[in-house]
């Protein structure tokens, strides 16, 4: 099933090795919005998130360096980074985990260098990984309540703000 | 009134190697500052140190066991205290010491770390209790050596066990098996007062402080002064051992050199070397001073049977 | 209690407590001990544990995680102590103060234990060793009023 959303930009022609990477990718690639000498950014069907990452993975000298989530309209777009050193290049993935259910399939079994950015992606966003091996908090505090994602476009940095922590109770000191 | 008279001199004994102590301290950090090119602080900054510490609060934590956590530092005090006293006994009234009086120092100074060790296992602190098993591992490697050079002076000396004896009876050190004696001391020394090095028991930013986290106000004080003290008791021991003790007349100012001298020598090796990792520090005393040290002890009795005294 | 007030004056250990500060304020205060400020000569050291420590040198605005950890920190140093809040972050969160995940600032986190607080505001981003070390001769005109 792909999703209802236009390439920013009419499709580009694939040249050099940003062009190969991306052709190999094949049919998952729903738009390719730039290809460049060492930069591509390249948009794919969200059911087919991991099947790309492992593509990705299995290219020689490819690591996933990092990822971005965006709040926008239609959902969160999740923005993978890949870089690749020898060839100097770096390819963004965008995937858009849409509305309501905002969730996409976690590539974090098979790319662990994802594990940390889906958790952070979750805490501050509210994107849902399905099949994320630790979805724990990562970097909110332990009294920040659930189901209140700061980043989000209709947060306000201070009227939304939650209640502080608590002061933590006295110990019994001996004090002389 | 001889018991009094003795029991007066212990004090005033205890009491000067506190004073010596507290001045070697900041004869330590004065030269510390000199070396890393800055000015150091005046010299009543540990008196200054002691008192501020004497007025501050004392905090037990809830998981601490108070009992030895506070009888620790006392503990320790007391036992540098008694070393120190039946060592200036020795020093000043060579009849004064009595036979075996070397085993009841080295046994008195033993107390200190152990003291140290119940102190950090009471504080219930996961942080001290590292500190603790590192300093257990310490004792266990150079108490050997010391001890090993320690009878290198024992040997030299006739096979006396008198520390009056082995002060008049002349300097060890001037002989081969005596300058390897003192090197493998100099280095035990610097494992048993804590000191860089071999300080991985208090390791300040590694463990915060570990065998001392919990303490605070008067027991640190009182941690501060027992150091300060095994500061100035530990050369008196290798002087009146191995160097031959204080003689009258020109003889207190060679006593004066050679206790500036080994001051120097531990801060100077403290300023240049960084701190050794526990596993480190233990092969180092086992497989590198210990062995020097037996090499010590068997020239040390070749030497004495055969009459060559510069072995 | 002069004695008292001298011996606190002449010997005060620092213990440093970075709150999510950017570092800046860590380096400066990082520079004090160095041969040009020195200031051992003062009798000031840096300690390892709180409970040595007489004065505590908070950097950063201090953030929602670090907010408890600082009271207990505070709880744990022996009183009387000093707390010198340094840098613009440390005194009113500075440019970070609508973000979301800030506590409060650190007086209000330390009053909120103990109302009787000592603090010292040291101003600046970074402040200078020279602000610090004037803060620090400030702080000794209300130890000798302790």
């Amino acid at each position: 099933m792909s999703q209802a959303v236009t390439p920013s930009r009419a499709q580009v022609p694939l040249v050099g090795f940003v062009g190969q990477a991306l052709a190999e990718l094949g049919d998952a690639v729903v738009a390719v919005e730039r290809c460049d000498e060492r930069r591509g950014v390249a948009r794919i069907d969200a059911e087919r998130t991991l099947e790309v990452a492992k593509k990705l993975l299995a290219m020689d000298g490819s690591r996933l360096a990092t990822a971005t989530g965006i709040d926008v309209r239609d959902g969160i777009d999740v923005l993978y980074h890949w870089c690749f050193e020898p060839q100097g290049v770096v390819i963004t993935i965008k995937v858009l985990a849409a509305r309501p259910s905002l969730t996409l399939e976690s590539i974090a079994t098979h790319v662990p260098a994802a594990n940390w950015i889906e958790r952070e992606m979750h805490d501050l966003l509210g994107a849902n990984f399905r099949n994320h091996p630790d979805m724990r908090r990562l970097i909110l505090d332990d009294s920040w309540p659930e189901g209140v994602y700061p980043l989000r476009k209709d947060f306000d940095q201070v009227a939304d703000r939650p209640p502080l922590p608590p002061v933590p109770p006295a110990p019994e000191e001996g004090v002389s | 009134m001889d018991t009094l008279l003795v029991i007066v001199i212990y004090i005033v004994a205890a009491a000067g190697t506190l004073a010596l102590g507290l001045l070697s301290r900041w004869y330590d950090r004065k030269l510390t500052a000199m070396v890393q090119y800055r000015k150091g602080p005046p010299v009543y900054q540990p008196i200054a140190d002691v008192l501020k510490l004497f007025y501050k609060e004392t905090l037990v934590p809830a998981t601490a066991r108070a009992t030895g956590f506070l009888l620790a530092p006392a503990v320790s005090l007391a036992a540098v205290s008694l070393a120190a006293s039946i060592l200036w006994a020795a020093m000043f009234a060579r009849d004064g010491s009595f036979v075996g009086d070397l085993i009841v120092v080295v046994y008195l100074l033993i107390i200190p770390p152990l003291a140290t060790i119940l102190g950090a296992s009471a504080s219930g602190n996961p942080y001290a209790s590292i500190g603790a098993s590192r300093e257990m591992k310490l004792i266990l490697s150079y108490e050997l050596p010391l001890f090993l050079a320690l009878m290198v002076g024992v040997v030299h000396a006739g096979w006396t066990l008198r520390l009056g004896a082995m002060a008049a009876s002349g300097a060890a050190v001037y002989s081969i098996s005596g300058v390897l004696a003192m090197i493998v001391a100099i280095l035990a020394v610097q494992a048993k007062l804590g000191q860089v090095p071999f300080d991985a028991a208090e390791a300040e930013c590694e463990i915060m402080s570990g065998v001392y986290v919990e303490y605070s106000g008067p027991p640190l004080a009182l941690i501060y002064l027992s150091r300060a003290m095994l500061l100035a008791t530990m050369p008196l021991l290798l002087i009146t051992v191995l160097w031959g003790g204080l003689q009258g007349g020109w003889g207190v100012l060679a006593f004066a050199g050679k206790y500036i001298l080994l001051i120097t020598l531990a801060t100077l090796i403290r300023n240049t070397n960084p701190r050794l990792r526990i596993d480190q520090t233990v092969k180092l005393f086992w497989y590198g001073l210990t062995p020097i040290a037996v090499l010590a002890v068997v020239l040390a009795v070749l030497g004495s049977s055969w009459k060559i005294s510069w072995l | 209690m002069a004695l008292k007030n001298w011996a606190l004056r002449k010997s005060l250990w620092v213990y440093h407590v970075n709150t999510g500060a950017c570092n800046n304020c860590d380096i400066e205060v990082l520079d004090l001990l160095t041969p040009r400020y020195d200031i051992e000569r003062f009798g000031m050291i840096l300690v390892g544990s709180p409970r040595h420590a007489d004065v505590l040198a908070v950097t950063g605005s201090c953030t929602r995680q670090a907010q408890p950890r600082l009271q207990e920190v505070y709880r744990q140093t022996a009183k009387p102590c000093v707390v010198m809040a340094i840098g613009s972050c440390a005194n009113a969160q500075g440019i970070f103060a609508e973000s979301y995940h800030m506590g409060s600032p650190v007086d209000e986190t330390i009053r909120a234990v103990d109302p009787d607080a000592i603090i010292a505001y040291v101003p600046g981003c970074p402040p200078k060793p020279e602000a610090m070390i004037a803060a620090v001769v400030k702080a000794w005109d209300v130890i000798n009023t302790l």
